[in-house]
């Protein structure tokens, strides 16, 4: 019996990879609809695709690209820069089509370039991709250093359309479960891709350069000009999925997309596909792309985790897929060469490591899920559509600021940003008066006269009217703050701007901020 | 002299030569209680995190990997350091007589010499992680560092809980902006350097690295253990990094998870490029010529800064400074060149 069942995974073992990560995905999510009542709403995993399309797009390319035995690092900065560059586009006037299409044509040269240096000057994909993502993502800082919005009628309507599920809506009303044009842009995308690999001659010699380089040349497949094409195909899917992002997001920015890469590349494997080249399908992409939604979803209904938590979550399951994957490849060699003998301890060696990983693995998803079904959940969690906290900044309110020193306030300090996207205005007043104001909310404080002496004591202290003290401003992060400070004292008057997490920025500015944020009230 | 150290020392002799064009006074060095500054001695002060970086990614890159995740590992020690010197920060509310403690700058929850040991431990177990990947799983060195460099980030947020620490213990400041006639920093580059040269040439084991980099499976036949090899090399790399972290951090006087060695893998990587040492393909290296290309790299960067270039838009710049070096080093472009040049000269 065992060895009927042992005789049937070694005849499909192909599948084995494929399998567990449907299983997996499946598994997540009803773990999660069972968790969460919210996730059973169909709209959720429509969502989950609909948030995700643009990842399984540039994952399809990336499938080509390592089933044909290289790697491509370079999508998450042609991925930035398109967003940015198409931004920069729409905003000057230019017409929506052709933008599209210029951008798709920019990301497929940009592909033929890379898979032209790897293919015929014999550079190492992964060189030449980290060197493509480089220039990519500085090009992005080169068109604009902040965030560029987009409002664009063909961009919304790639967006913003809902195609109606039938039998899960009501027609009449336009109410009900929906799916977005850009779901059905990745899904094309991704059928396209998986026909053309099993079907087609080219995607034949795709699987047989990753299987081996040498003996497809040997066959007399054009292994350079596949290469580029292949590299090429993968720069048009990344700028496609650039532009489904810029759509989504509405804006473009050189710093979106950052460790998008590394999820590409995580789909891929998870979806079975081997690092190594020449065997798995495209169709397993789907499935890692959904496990890595679900995963975010988890974590978003969970409502208490942070965002980071995706990074490492991703970073593990890639760790277990490929550490499985590499196991398994090396009981393949295994079973070739049995006959170079001392196979018998190499074998339970290699068995002892199969099962290690395996335990690991089981291990630690199971850890991760009980400690998920464990942590509170903050406040009912978020709606069904909720998205990743990035924000872009407010502009500085300067006029604002003005207004507030007219009538009398000797400090003003404005902050925005944030992983909750809030843009707080305070004004102290020399009588000890301090009023914030955050959009929907205000708050007052009364402090000591003297304690508003000491705060301008210390700020003095630190050279704020000294040359020592000067703006500095660099595109923030996702998480981080814009600080905006205008101090009156003595006369004299001087705005300072910086961003959280600037090395740039002067070391006693963060200790002026922190002197202001000790004695301003919080709202809550 | 190592015949690898021309290369470098040129780059580097004509960039400071276009930085004396374009910062006026460029080589003047002043002497202030006793300590030398100037423009000069800022490019070296600033350079040294990039130089710890590189020695560590000579080693790594000379057994034929790379190491992305450096700056992670650089944020996760930075993380590490600041939260061991003050736990408190993180807390919700705290009694008058701790909340002073908070900006004390005599204040250490740990002492010194503990804190900078744990943090060191703590970045070489990351270098172990990657190594172990590398060589016990077998997982390309560009992928395995690759779920370092993006997981790293979020473990740094996780450690300091999302919060940018403030540091104000004063010694630990030293080790970033302390000055004994150089900036303590160098030192801290110079002892690092004397070290691992003295343990890479002064032993086997520079050999072995190279031996492994330009064929593992033969070095495993004649007997080398190539995966501890690796191993070692990514623990360095690693090690390398949290020092760099220390000093990154010291120098800002924050731990900053999502900023600190932001894309300095790409510098570290380039320093080593240009030193010589082949991308890729492992083999030679000189740890003396990666200091130097680190160097170049900082004075690049200043120079850019100076030219008013974006911080970020820089990227793009190395991203063409990689392509390019490889290129020149590359057998293939070589040989093209070769070839174009005979075929012009055939032309007429």
């Amino acid at each position: 019996m065992s060895e009927r069942a042992a005789s049937l995974i070694a005849r499909n073992q192909r599948f084995i990879p494929l399998l567990a990560t449907a299983g997996l995905a499946v598994a997540a999510y009803l773990f999660g609809a069972f968790l969460y009542p919210g996730m059973r709403d169909p709209q959720v995993f429509f969502n989950i695709l609909s948030n995700n399309s643009y990842l399984l797009i540039s994952a399809v390319g990336m499938t080509l690209v390592i089933l044909s035995g290289g790697i491509d690092l370079s999508v998450s900065g042609v991925v930035a820069l398109t967003t940015v560059a198409s931004a920069a586009m729409l905003r000057d006037g230019w017409n929506g089509g052709l933008v599209v299409l210029f951008m798709l044509l920019m990301g497929m040269a940009l592909g033929a370039t890379m898979g032209g240096f790897i293919a015929y000057l014999k550079v190492q994909p992964f060189i030449a991709t980290l060197a493509g993502m480089w220039f990519a993502r500085g090009m992005c800082f080169f068109i604009s250093d902040d965030a560029i919005a987009i409002h664009h009628p063909l961009m919304r309507i790639l967006s913003q359309t809902r195609i109606l599920i039938p039998g899960l809506s009501d027609p009449t009303t336009q109410r009900g479960d929906f799916i977005t044009i850009m779901t059905v842009l990745s899904f094309l995308v991704l059928f396209v891709a998986a026909l053309a690999a099993q079907f087609t001659r080219y995607g034949r010699s795709l699987y047989a350069i990753g299987g081996d380089e040498q003996s497809a040349r040997l066959m007399g497949l054009p292994v350079p000009t596949a290469k580029v094409l292949v590299y090429t195909i993968n720069g048009f899917c990344s700028a496609l999925a650039g532009i489904v992002l810029a759509a989504f997001v509405a804006s473009g920015h050189g710093l979106y997309a950052s460790g998008f890469e590394l999820r590409a590349i995580a789909a891929v494997v998870m979806g079975g596909t081997s690092l190594a080249g020449g065997s798995g399908y495209v169709i397993g992409t789907l499935f890692g792309v959904l496990i890595l939604g679900i995963t975010q979803t988890l974590i978003q209904f969970n409502g208490s985790l942070s965002s980071w938590w995706t990074n490492i979550v991703i970073g593990l399951l890639t760790f277990v897929f490929i550490a499985v994957q590499s196991v398994l490849a090396s009981r393949k060699g295994r079973r070739r060469g049995q006959a170079a003998g001392s196979a018998g301890q190499r074998a339970s060696r290699k068995r002892a490591r199969l099962w290690t990983v395996a335990a690991l693995g089981v291990i630690g998803v199971a850890a991760m899920g009980l400690w998920l079904a464990r942590s509170p959940s903050a406040g009912g969690g978020p709606s069904a559509t909720a998205e990743t906290g990035d924000c872009d900044l407010q502009p500085f309110r300067q006029d604002l600021a003005e207004s507030l020193v007219q009538s009398g306030a000797l400090i003003a300090y404005e902050r925005n940003g944030g992983p909750r996207c809030i843009d707080e205005v305070y004004a102290i007043f020399p009588d000890g008066r301090i009023v914030g104001d955050n959009g929907a909310d205000t708050v007052e404080l009364q402090v000591g006269q003297e304690s508003i002496e000491t705060l301008l004591a210390g700020i003095r202290e630190f050279g704020w009217f000294t040359d020592e003290m000067y703006s500095t401003w660099h595109t923030p992060c996702g998480q981080c703050y814009g600080h905006y400070l205008t101090v009156v004292d003595g006369g004299l008057e001087k705005t300072v701007k910086g961003v959280d997490g600037g090395t740039d920025a002067p070391a006693d500015f963060w200790q002026v901020i922190s002197l202001v944020k000790g004695i301003v009230p919080d709202f809550d | 002299m190592d015949s690898k150290l021309f290369f470098p020392i040129m780059l580097l002799g004509l960039i400071l030569l276009f930085d004396s064009a374009l910062v006026p006074g460029f080589f003047s060095i002043q002497t202030r209680d006793g300590n030398l500054y100037g423009s000069l001695i800022d490019i070296f002060r600033n350079a040294s995190t990039i130089m710890l970086l590189s020695i560590g990614m000579t080693l790594v890159i000379a057994t034929g990997g790379v190491d992305l995740s450096v700056g992670a590992v650089m944020a996760i020690s930075a993380s590490v350091a600041a939260l061991m010197m003050n736990p408190y920060v993180l807390a919700k509310e705290l009694p008058p007589h701790l909340l002073r403690l908070i900006n004390d700058p005599n204040f250490t929850f740990q002492p010194l010499w503990v804190v900078i040991l744990v943090t060191l431990l703590v970045a070489t177990v990351c270098g172990l992680w990657n190594g172990m990947l590398v060589a016990y799983v077998r997982i390309q060195p560009m992928v395995a560092t690759l779920i370092l460099m993006i997981a790293g980030r979020g473990i740094a947020q996780l450690i300091t809980n999302g919060v940018r620490i403030q540091i104000f213990y004063e010694p630990y400041a030293y080790i970033g902006q302390g000055w004994a006639i150089l900036p303590f920093s160098l030192y801290l580059v110079a002892i690092v350097y004397a070290i691992t040269w003295v343990s890479t040439r002064r032993t086997a084991i520079g050999m072995f690295i190279e031996s492994v980099g330009i064929n593992a499976r033969a070095s495993f036949f004649s007997g080398i253990n190539e995966r501890r090899i690796k191993l070692l090399a990514y623990a360095i790399c690693g090690l390398c990094a949290g020092l760099a972290g220390l000093v990154a951090s010291a120098n800002i006087k924050t731990s900053d998870a999502n900023n600190i060695g932001l894309t300095y893998e790409l510098d570290a990587i380039l320093a080593v490029v240009i030193g010589g040492t082949v991308l890729g393909a492992g083999g030679r290296f000189s740890l003396l010529a990666s200091l130097i290309g680190a160097v170049v790299m900082q004075a690049v960067t200043t120079s850019m800064y100076a030219l008013g270039v974006p911080a970020f838009a820089l990227q793009a710049i190395k991203g063409l400074v990689v392509i390019l070096v490889i290129l020149l080093y590359s057998d293939q472009a070589r040989s093209l060149l070769r070839r174009l040049g005979t075929r012009q000269e055939a032309a007429p």
